[in-house]
């Protein structure tokens, strides 16, 4: 087990260095470079040459990644170019809404997902499992964006309600903060609902059909033990499996729903990285994000052997 | 008896009176949260005044930091931390500070604190060059020598004589800036909390990408002034977010666009606020490609485009016809309206000059129009297709983002821009200098379309050489005239801009050249 993580973990680095390089010629492609964005209308060739120089943007390419990508090694993601702050605290910081926002909606989604979905296994082809179904599907087609926006209109026409726009910390006041956390959290939630609900389903279908369900049915055992302690343990795997893509793409910002809903997430800086054409901050965000990804799936492939012992990583 | 029914008559219309007009002013005294609760499109790009202009950060240094001087309504100038100033040649001035006005941080600004803030934006400061002085430079480049010639004067001299330079002061570029915080922090005023100023607000906390406060500056010099306990700026990127949160009373005032109108209609809790903008729309064209450098063709496009029925579809309304010198620039604007046949919509005229110029319906013309940014344009850019079809012309329109759209913006006058034409929205700025020299010299630094004309240079170059108002005036009628006439761009609609607010704020009367003016602003909720 051990040499298994290590030699995963071993695995990350080349897969991260593949990512730096990508997001750094990506980001200088787009066209805009950060002077003329910066300058805008008063942009001059000499005015960009001079800004460029002072960010360093005047060196080659390969110059730039070489001081970037050292930097990150020590730990130095750099400083914005915009507000001059140091970039790696910044992502901390904003990671905290980033992770709470996430966690929320993975709750969530789980409470309405996972009981519905065996429900659903369960009294198949009923009324239950079709609403369910129907439910699912809006659940995974409807954008968050629309649901963002819809919730906002219908709570503030009907309900003359907007959720805080003060964003305070979990710890500074946890009522608050939920409060604030609650729309967006729902959103997400809902729309991961819906793909783990209609994994849950067949999942589960699948494993009540095999032969130890009907041995265990045959033991005398009663169907709660059947399907909790039996059935679904083994439907897990799947399940798992999406709900850590879930999670390892959440991590990464909910961009539209934080915007949306002016959260200071990960998400939010990356775009605001983006529109000021900002390379560390983006480059930053980005290696940041999928370090956390690769991360989040580690755990996944982890997990999969503490739910089904035949699986070992020895 | 009769007379006493009198007395009773008199006696209770009196009271009446009282109670009615008693209970007017009364009602219009502050009442309620005194904090404004402002919900803002973008986050501020930056937070240094001297090197950062877009307007979500501008919205912010207009509350903390404060200029020499800056434009009343009317467009004459107003002292601000100037009292009064002189202009003893035409390349000196010498400004008298307002004395007892302080710094956020208690400290007393002099003299001393104007020398420096211009020292920083030319970089000549110890602290050094702050990078992008690009877009100060371009306004304060003229400055050959500032000092200080005692505590409360300042004497500035130009290298030549620029018109210009008065307005240009008004900018944020050229906010006063507190020495001792710059050099506390290395000559950088990046960070948010770097933000020192003398204005009506200072700084308190932020959560970035969330919210700015702002708290009232008690010091501040102008009495009674503010009277908002501060203002709180929440960004709300999304136009139906800000829309709701207005209409819950959760913020007090936003800008949205004229599509909202028709929503608020009715509610008693929402007052809208327009006022012109200095703003035009343009079709700007690639003068490399040969079709277009055909005086003749340009002059029709001018005459096949119906501006009226831009400004109805468009703007749904709220708009008025425009050159690049924005109607609200009052006497230095050139009435083309009335005055040049250019502006008068007439298909056949326009048809007929296209002939002229070897144009027909089995030779009609192809060309490429970039479209940039704002939703009015994208639409201004399509009736233009349909009104160009008209005129043996077949326009292919592309939808640029941002960072494309000022990339290509700059490259206008070659053919590697790939676009023969593009849309846009500018603005006129605060002076005929910037909408006229800026835009359309030679050498004028948002000339991008490869536009030159030698008697424009001259006019631009003694408009601004004179003090003269009723000289520069004249010279700036004729170089409209000619760039009307040459039509190197094409001008449509000057828009409103909209702000819409709680109905409970009053004193609040943006315009133009200053749309952050909160000092007599107050709540009655």
């Amino acid at each position: 087990m051990k040499n298994y993580i290590i030699r995963r973990i071993l695995q990350l680095i080349p897969v991260l260095l593949g990512i730096s390089i990508a997001i750094f010629a990506v980001l200088r492609m787009i066209p805009g470079g950060f002077a003329s964005g910066m300058l805008g209308i008063d942009a001059t060739p000499e005015l960009i040459a001079q800004v460029n120089a002072r960010y360093g943007l005047d060196q080659p390419a390969v110059t730039q990644y070489f001081q970037w990508i050292g930097g990150v090694l020590r730990g130095d993601f750099g400083q914005s170019f915009r507000s001059g702050a140091e970039i790696l605290p910044e992502i901390l910081t904003r990671f905290q809404v980033t992770l709470e926002l996430t966690i929320l909606a993975a709750v969530i989604s789980w409470v309405i997902a996972l009981p519905l979905g065996i429900l659903a296994a369960v009294k198949r082809n009923k009324l239950v499992d079709r609403v369910v179904r129907v439910v699912a599907l809006l659940g995974v087609s409807v954008p968050g964006f629309a649901l963002s926006i819809l919730i906002i209109l219908v709570l503030s026409l009907a309900f003359n309600y907007y959720p805080p726009l003060n964003y305070v910390g979990l710890f500074e006041d946890p009522l608050r903060n939920l409060e604030i956390m609650f729309l967006p959290a729902l959103i997400l939630g809902t729309s991961m609902a819906g793909s783990v609900m209609r994994m849950t389903r067949s999942s589960v279908l699948e494993v009540l059909r095999q032969d130890f369900i009907k041995t265990v049915r045959a033991k005398g055992a009663s169907e709660r033990v059947a399907i909790f302690k039996h059935a679904l343990r083994n439907a897990m795997i799947p399940i798992v499996t999406l709900i850590g893509l879930q999670m390892g793409s959440l991590l990464g910002g909910a961009v539209v729903v934080e915007q949306i809903f002016s959260l200071p997430g990960l998400g939010q800086m990356t775009l605001t990285g983006i529109n000021n054409r900002d390379y560390p901050v983006v480059q930053g965000c980005v290696l940041f994000i999928a370090f956390v990804y690769v991360l989040v799936n580690l755990v996944v492939d982890l997990l999969y052997a503490y739910i089904d012992p035949r699986i070992s990583y020895d | 008896m009769k007379s006493l029914r009198k007395f009773l008559a008199v006696f209770m219309a009196l009271t009446l009176c009282l109670a009615l007009f008693g209970g007017a002013f009364a009602e219009e005294e502050p009442s309620g949260s005194q904090v404004l609760r402002y919900g803002t499109d973008t986050w501020p790009a930056g937070y240094d005044p001297h090197t950062i202009s877009a307007i979500a950060a501008t919205r912010v240094f207009n509350q903390v930091y404060e200029t020499l001087i800056g434009f009343n309504r009317d467009m004459t100038y107003r002292g601000i931390l100037a009292e009064s100033w002189e202009t003893p040649d035409d390349v000196t001035y010498i400004f008298h500070l307002r004395q007892g006005v302080k710094f956020h941080n208690g400290r007393e600004m002099t003299a001393d604190d104007v020398v420096y803030s211009f020292q920083r934006i030319l970089g000549q400061t110890e602290a050094g060059d702050i990078g992008a002085l690009g877009s100060s430079e371009s306004y304060y480049g003229g400055i050959d020598t500032i000092e200080a010639l005692d505590d409360y004067t300042v004497q500035i001299v130009l290298k030549a004589p620029n018109a210009a330079f008065m307005s240009n002061l008004t900018s944020t570029y050229g906010a006063i800036v507190c020495r001792e915080v710059v050099e506390e922090n290395d000559g950088s005023l990046s960070a948010v909390d770097t933000m020192c100023g003398t204005g009506p607000f200072k700084y308190s906390e932020s959560v970035v990408d969330n919210h700015i406060t702002l708290v009232k500056n008690e010091d501040y010099w102008q009495e009674g002034a503010p009277i908002l306990d501060g203002i709180t700026y929440y960004l709300l990127a999304d136009e139906s977010a800000r829309l709701a949160a207005l209409r819950t009373g959760d913020i007090d005032l936003c800008s949205l666009s004229a599509m909202n109108l028709a929503d608020v209609e009715g509610d008693a809790n929402i007052q809208v606020i327009s006022y012109q903008s200095n703003n035009y729309t343009y079709l700007g064209f690639n003068l490399s490609n040969e079709a277009l450098q055909d005086v003749r063709v340009r002059q029709a496009m001018s005459m096949a485009v119906d501006r009226n029925m831009i400004i109805d579809y468009v703007h749904n309304g709220e708009a008025s016809v425009s050159t690049f010198v924005a109607p609200n620039l009052g006497h230095w604007v050139w009435d083309a309206v009335n005055e040049s046949p250019l502006y008068t919509y007439d298909v056949e005229a326009a048809r007929a000059l296209m002939e002229e110029a070897g144009y027909g319906e089995d030779n009609r013309l192809s060309l490429t129009m970039a479209a940039g940014l704002l939703d009015t344009i994208r639409d201004t850019a399509v009736v233009l297709q349909q009104q160009l079809k008209e005129i043996y012309i077949d326009v292919e329109i592309t939808n640029l983002e941002s960072g494309e759209y000022v990339d290509i913006w700059g490259i206008m006058d070659t053919p590697e821009a790939g676009f023969d034409m593009m849309c846009g929205q500018n603005g006129s700025g605060t002076d005929p200098n910037r909408a006229v020299s800026f835009f359309f010299s030679t050498t004028g630094g948002a000339n991008v379309w490869g536009y030159s004309n030698e008697r424009v240079d001259e006019l631009c170059q003694l408009a601004v050489s004179t003090t003269d108002e009723a000289e520069r005036e004249a010279y700036y009628m004729e170089a409209q005239q000619i760039i009307i006439d040459e039509s190197p761009n094409l001008f449509f609609a000057s828009p409103m801009e909209y702000l819409f607010a709680s109905s409970a704020l009053r004193g609040y009367e943006p315009y133009a050249a200053d749309a952050s003016i909160f000092t007599e602003a107050y709540f009655v909720r």
